[in-house]
């Protein structure tokens, strides 16, 4: 349903970035013009060091573009504060990195909790449960009082997913999820990103992998700071319980 | 955060590295502990000195030759220079603003009663020194003018010495030898318990006219008196008069250079001893200050390296939504905890010494009991957070003010 005054969730105009080390200008992002709408699974792809992950960064308000418009929800970015930018991290995107991020010494539970610790509305008497849901998501509730050196790569990054999934945020940022993965372990990470797109969560997921990017639903092609296609995935992979299952 | 939610998390950064923790709180728990126990000490000398001059009362006073006092003064003037006349102790005793007078003479010499022996301070005084020195007897009597006048071979013994010679046994008509002459025991004393650091009950009181038969001294070595009335009219009254006996003209400032006696009363020496307690609690706060701030150093220092370890974790906790001013709290309230910690275990150690010390010198200096001050720990326990804070948040800004993406990128 389109109405004249239809807002995406997440709009860019010309958005450039630079980086700035002392007086010397690393210009990585051009003129990105970009429209996501709510529920989509896009995949960002392209060569390493083409950008995406700057890109996705500052998606995530986790950076900020230096040229051009961001807007979420049709807010611009650039007017938002820091306490907002925090409260928009704690409640409406999460990520999950290629690095994992569990934090070290620490149980399966206490890593998936964390985000609650920060979000502003959710009662600490809704914690557990929600913790133990996530966590039963992925798949990992007898491993829940490991801590996260004890587990397996595919097994961190699912209580990745675990804690990105335990706000029930609108987007979801996953930043090769797979690339410390062996290949069984990625299909059950890709299966629980389709998992999470199926129960209406936008995903954004950033690869240099054209078999990755074809979860998604949606494939922008980015080359030298630059979006260079912008395509629907027609062979569309399905993984499923291991098996990467081909529509 | 909620403020629960934080304490958890701080906790959990000072417990993980529980080892750690301990040694960057040292500084800490000895300053602390400096603090409590100093301050305990301070109060417990108070009772020492106040218990000092109790029994005398601040108004005795005593006169000694010479001109040594702490001030100086004439360095011809030696303390063993003989300047005070037993008239002068006849003439002071005619002014009515003092009692008491009785002039002193020592007699050196060891106490003997059968194979027993002591070391004593010998006093030879007029009965007077009794009323002076506010002592009494707690068998027989004290000597009095007839035993002056004959000068008798009589003795009153203090309490300690009576126990020394003659363990159980009664001390009365038993006779002992000073200096291979015999006396009489006719008095045993109260025991007083210690004065200006030496044990009264160590005396033995001798008749005035004896000491002098027996040490042929035509000086007195003090003379002792109680002041009536305001001690500073008093001690300027015993000057002058002394002066003029003496033919001493005094500087134009009115100071004590010339004299060639010392005047000092109970209450001079309090203010005294005060005072260097007074100092020495002041030194002491001092090292505990100082030991405070190196504590804080180092707290300061791992709370860096804390950070700079954590560089990811602070990253992740921004990227799940934590404000600025969670992670400030977290690493400040880390930094409070650790210097509370520390102060509560020095707190604890302070106490636990001073109470060891307590029990020890307790047994050698009388009045000295243990005293918990909960000002004392309150002010040291604030004191330790206080570091806590001024210490920790440098650190815990550094923390808050790391951009997301490049903490997390951080290796
Ligand atoms: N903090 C930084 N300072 C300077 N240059 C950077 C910084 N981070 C990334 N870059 C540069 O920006 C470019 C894009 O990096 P990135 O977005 O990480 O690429 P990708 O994720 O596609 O591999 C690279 O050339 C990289 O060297
Ligand atoms: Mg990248």
């Amino acid at each position: 349903m389109s109405t004249p005054k239809h807002i995406p969730l997440i709009e860019t105009k010309k958005l450039c970035k630079s980086y700035f080390n002392d007086d010397l200008e690393t210009p990585v992002l051009f003129d990105i013009d970009l429209v996501i709408e709510r529920g989509e699974f896009v995949a960002i792809m392209g060569p390493s060091g083409s950008g995406k992950s700057t890109l996705m960064h500052i998606l995530g308000f986790l950076d900020h573009h230096t040229k051009g418009q961001f807007l979420f929800q049709g807010e611009p970015a650039t007017k938002m504060d820091e306490d907002t930018l925090a409260k928009i991290r704690a409640t409406r995107v999460s990520f999950v990195f290629q690095a994992f991020n569990l934090l070290p010494r620490t149980t399966v539970f206490q890593n998936v909790l964390l985000p609650l610790l920060y979000h502003p509305t959710i009662p600490a008497a809704e914690r557990e449960g929600r913790v133990q849901r996530a966590i039963e998501a992925v798949g990992l509730s007898e491993r829940s009082t490991y801590l996260s050196n004890q587990l397996s790569g595919g097994q961190k990054q699912r209580v990745a997913i675990a804690r990105a999934l335990v706000t029930q945020p609108e987007v979801i940022f996953a930043d090769e999820p797979t690339g410390n993965l062996d290949s069984a372990s990625g299909t059950h990470v890709m299966a629980a990103l389709q998992a999470l797109h199926r129960a209406g969560h936008t995903i954004i997921l950033v690869t240099h992998e054209q078999s990755t990017a074809e979860h998604a639903e949606r494939i922008l092609k980015i080359y030298d700071g630059k979006i260079t296609d912008d395509l629907r995935s027609f062979k569309r992979r399905h993984a499923k319980d291991g098996i990467t299952i081909e529509k | 955060m909620l403020m629960r939610d934080l304490l958890q998390t701080a906790s959990k950064g000072v417990t993980v590295n529980r080892g750690r923790s301990l040694l960057t709180m040292l500084g800490i728990i000895i300053g602390v502990g400096a603090v409590v126990l100093m301050t305990s000490v301070g109060r417990s000398m108070e009772g020492v000195i106040l218990g000092q001059i109790s029994v005398l009362g601040p108004d005795t006073v005593a006169v000694f030759p010479g001109n040594q006092g702490p001030e100086g003064g004439n360095s011809a003037l030696r303390p063993d220079f003989d300047s005070l006349t037993f008239a002068d102790a006849d003439t002071l005793a005619q002014l009515d603003t003092v009692t008491d007078v009785a002039p002193v003479v020592f007699v050196s010499g060891n106490a003997r009663y059968g194979t027993e022996e002591s070391d004593p301070r010998i006093v030879g005084s007029l009965p007077g020194y009794y009323e002076n020195q506010t002592v009494e007897a707690a068998l027989g009597r004290l000597h009095d003018e007839s035993d002056e006048r004959t000068a008798r071979s009589v003795v009153v013994i203090g309490s300690d010495i009576a126990e020394d010679l003659f363990l159980n046994q009664s001390p009365l008509d038993k006779r002992i030898e000073i200096a291979n002459k015999k006396y009489t025991v006719i008095g045993v004393l109260k025991p007083v318990g210690t004065q200006f650091f030496q044990n009264a009950d160590e005396r033995i009181i001798i008749p005035f006219s004896t000491a002098i038969a027996v040490t042929h001294r035509t000086y007195a070595d003090m003379i002792v008196l109680k002041a009536q009335g305001d001690l500073d009219l008093v001690l300027a009254d015993v000057t002058s008069l002394l002066r003029q006996r003496h033919g001493i003209i005094p500087p134009m400032d009115g100071g004590t250079e010339n004299d060639d006696f010392l005047i000092r009363s109970a209450a001079q020496a309090q203010e005294i001893l005060g005072t260097v307690s007074l100092g020495l609690t002041l030194f002491i706060t001092m090292i505990a200050g100082i030991s405070l701030i190196v504590g804080g150093i180092g707290i300061m220092n791992i709370m860096l390296v804390s950070v700079t370890e954590r560089t990811r974790e602070i990253g992740l906790r921004k990227a799940v939504g934590a404000r600025r001013r969670d992670i400030l709290l977290q690493f400040l309230i880390e930094s409070v905890f650790l210097t509370f910690i520390g102060g509560v275990i020095g707190v604890g150690i302070g106490l636990g010494l001073d109470y060891v010390l307590a029990t020890a010198v307790g047994k050698y200096l009388d009045n000295y009991t243990f005293e918990v001050s909960i000002g004392a720990i309150v002010l040291a326990l604030a004191m330790a957070a206080a570091t806590g804070i001024a210490f920790g948040i440098y650190p815990a800004r550094k923390a808050a003010d790391l951009n997301p993406i490049e903490a997390l990128q951080y290796e």
